[in-house]
């Protein structure tokens, strides 16, 4: 695990292929990057962070959409910004949900390969269509498809080119849960591949599923970056006050202080308590047998602020 | 930039526009019937076909007009809904885009532009060089109005109000009473070959032919460098 708030954090095992050294970014007074220090190589990396904290901005400057205020980015050795060449090697799901709305999905995909120089566009839309899981042959243009179908046109045609460095802006988000696993699957197959492909999400279970490697950004900072099950274990670290119901609390409150899970409980009613943890995994394991040990029933548990916000303030604050 | 040229083409051409503009076109038609069937004289007559109708009318209002409203959408479009990140994220050089973009709004623009003047200019009862010079005229005009207007879209929201603004105060006003501001008009450069080919009477701080011919030409190439300036250095949401 690299810890959190460390510059500059760095990823990379081998073959770095995005470096971003102190980037920042302002937008007229506001701040949407700041000190930004990471560099990223093949296979899935997850940038992970509530909405509004300078993701898509990070992302938008990675393709060369914007130009960064301060500190420099290179992506496959050169400057997004700048070098025309990169842009065919580089496939980008946009977060905004607008598409050609005229055209078919097919035309959608075909005219992405042609701009980027692919000699049969049409047969590699139809197998980028297919990778997605949708139909070359519906006649219908995509102003008829749902939020979810958009999507995967777009994932379609960002990866139709088979560029080397992938990058997707909340490509998950409107897409029904077999969607979102189908599509899970094929970021993961395309980072094995050996190409680099970088996602962002605000949710969190999204990236657990992607097996990889996270950056969290929050309020324009990298606050963590490493693996996923260290920042998982660091978010388990962080104080949980959680809402425990019970047929007796008082005395559920005093079993799980005996036990040492606990460090602070207030009683709400005979059978309402708050709780503080910062153990939350051997919290977890010890409730339902303190529990059982005192012949209590156990009717509700309730985290309090389990929400990204609550764990990205953490590891910002920490 | 075949690819390009026809994405954009496909996107400009609207009902609306189309509709709109051709009314306008249909206006200066009526004028030219009215002009045919009044008892003005024939000198009067080609002055007010060429002065009126084809340089007033035509040259001053409907040619800027729909090259104002068709080359500030060819990328205020893609930039209004988002869709300019498709284009920005080929790699394909910067002026190629720019002169897709130009072509397909002068596609659209000329016919739009030209068709209703000329018929105007024709069924007025001009002679066969005055429709000749308004189609010659009419056509330098759009290809400089269209490369001029091109790169606005990119550069304000409002492309429209500002292009009328800069139709209204430096083309029509400006330039008519400023001999220095009249070199910087596509209006006199045109309505100079207007009479030039058409043999009529000159505007107004009118221009030799080739010289406007060389103006209009270093208009539309530094209007195209400046767009492709712009397009390069464009943020891209």
């Amino acid at each position: 695990m690299t810890a959190a708030a460390v510059a500059p954090p760095a990823l990379a095992p081998t073959g770095t292929t995005i470096a971003v050294d102190r980037v920042s970014k302002w937008l007229g007074p506001v701040v949407a990057l700041s000190d930004v220090s990471f560099s990223i190589g093949p296979g899935v990396t997850a940038l992970l962070g509530p909405n509004g904290a300078g993701k898509s901005t990070l992302l938008r400057i990675l393709c060369g959409l914007t130009g960064a205020s301060q500190g420099t980015v290179r992506v496959l050795g050169v400057d997004p910004r700048t070098d025309l060449a990169l842009r065919g090697r580089l496939g980008l799901v946009a977060q905004q949900e607008t598409l050609f709305e005229q055209l078919r999905a097919v035309d959608i995909v075909a005219l992405s390969a042609g701009l980027h120089g692919v000699a049969d566009s049409s047969g590699a839309a139809r197998g980028a269509l297919g990778l997605v899981d949708l139909d070359p042959d519906d006649s219908r243009p995509v102003r008829t498809y749902s939020k979810g179908m958009r999507q995967r046109v777009k994932v379609a045609a960002a990866v139709v080119h088979d560029p080397t460095v992938v990058v997707l802006d909340e490509p998950l988000e409107g897409l029904d849960p077999r969607q979102r696993v189908r599509m899970i699957e094929l970021f993961v197959q395309l980072g094995a591949q050996g190409r680099t492909v970088l996602v962002s999400s605000h949710v969190l279970d999204e990236v657990e599923r992607f097996g990889s490697q996270v950056l969290v950004l929050a309020k324009g900072r990298l606050a963590a970056s490493g693996d996923f099950r260290a920042i998982r274990d660091l978010m388990d670290e962080r104080p949980h006050r959680l809402r425990l119901r019970a047929s007796d609390a008082r005395r559920l409150a005093a079993a799980l202080m005996a036990g040492g899970t606990v460090v602070g409980t207030h009683l709400e009613s005979p059978e309402s308590v708050l709780v503080d943890t910062v153990l939350a995994g051997a919290f977890r394991r010890a409730l339902p047998q303190a529990a059982a040990a005192e012949g209590i029933r156990l009717l509700e548990v309730t985290p309090l602020d389990d929400d990204l916000d609550s764990v990205f303030r953490y590891l910002v604050d920490r | 930039m075949a690819l390009v040229y026809r994405l954009l083409l496909r996107s400009l051409v609207t009902r609306a526009r189309v509709l709109a503009l051709s009314a306008i076109g249909l206006v200066g038609i009526l004028i030219g019937l009215a002009i045919r069937a009044s008892d003005l004289s024939a000198a009067d007559r080609s002055l007010a076909i060429t002065r009126d109708l084809v340089g007033g009318f035509g040259l001053n209002l409907v040619v800027p007009v729909t090259a104002l409203v068709f080359a500030s959408a060819a990328f205020g479009d893609p930039t209004d809904d988002r869709t300019m990140v498709y284009l920005w994220l080929t790699p394909i050089p910067r002026w190629r885009l720019v002169a897709a973009g130009w072509a397909a709004a002068l596609s659209v623009a000329a016919p739009v532009a030209i068709l209703p003047v000329t018929v105007a200019a024709a069924v007025a009862g001009a002679p066969g060089r005055l429709v000749a010079g308004t189609v010659a005229g009419a056509l330098l005009a759009t290809m400089g109005y269209t490369a001029l207007f091109l790169g606005l879209g990119l550069l304000v929201r409002r492309a429209l109000a500002w292009g009328l603004a800069y139709v209204l105060i430096w083309e029509l006003a400006v330039a008519r009473i400023s001999k220095g501001a009249a070199r910087l008009s596509i209006s006199v450069y045109s309505r100079s070959v207007l009479s030039d080919v058409g043999q009529v009477v000159k505007p107004l701080n009118a221009a030799a032919v080739s010289t406007s011919l060389i103006v209009l030409g270093v208009t539309v190439v530094a209007a195209m460098a400046l767009t492709t300036r712009t397009l390069t250095r464009a943020d891209v949401a």
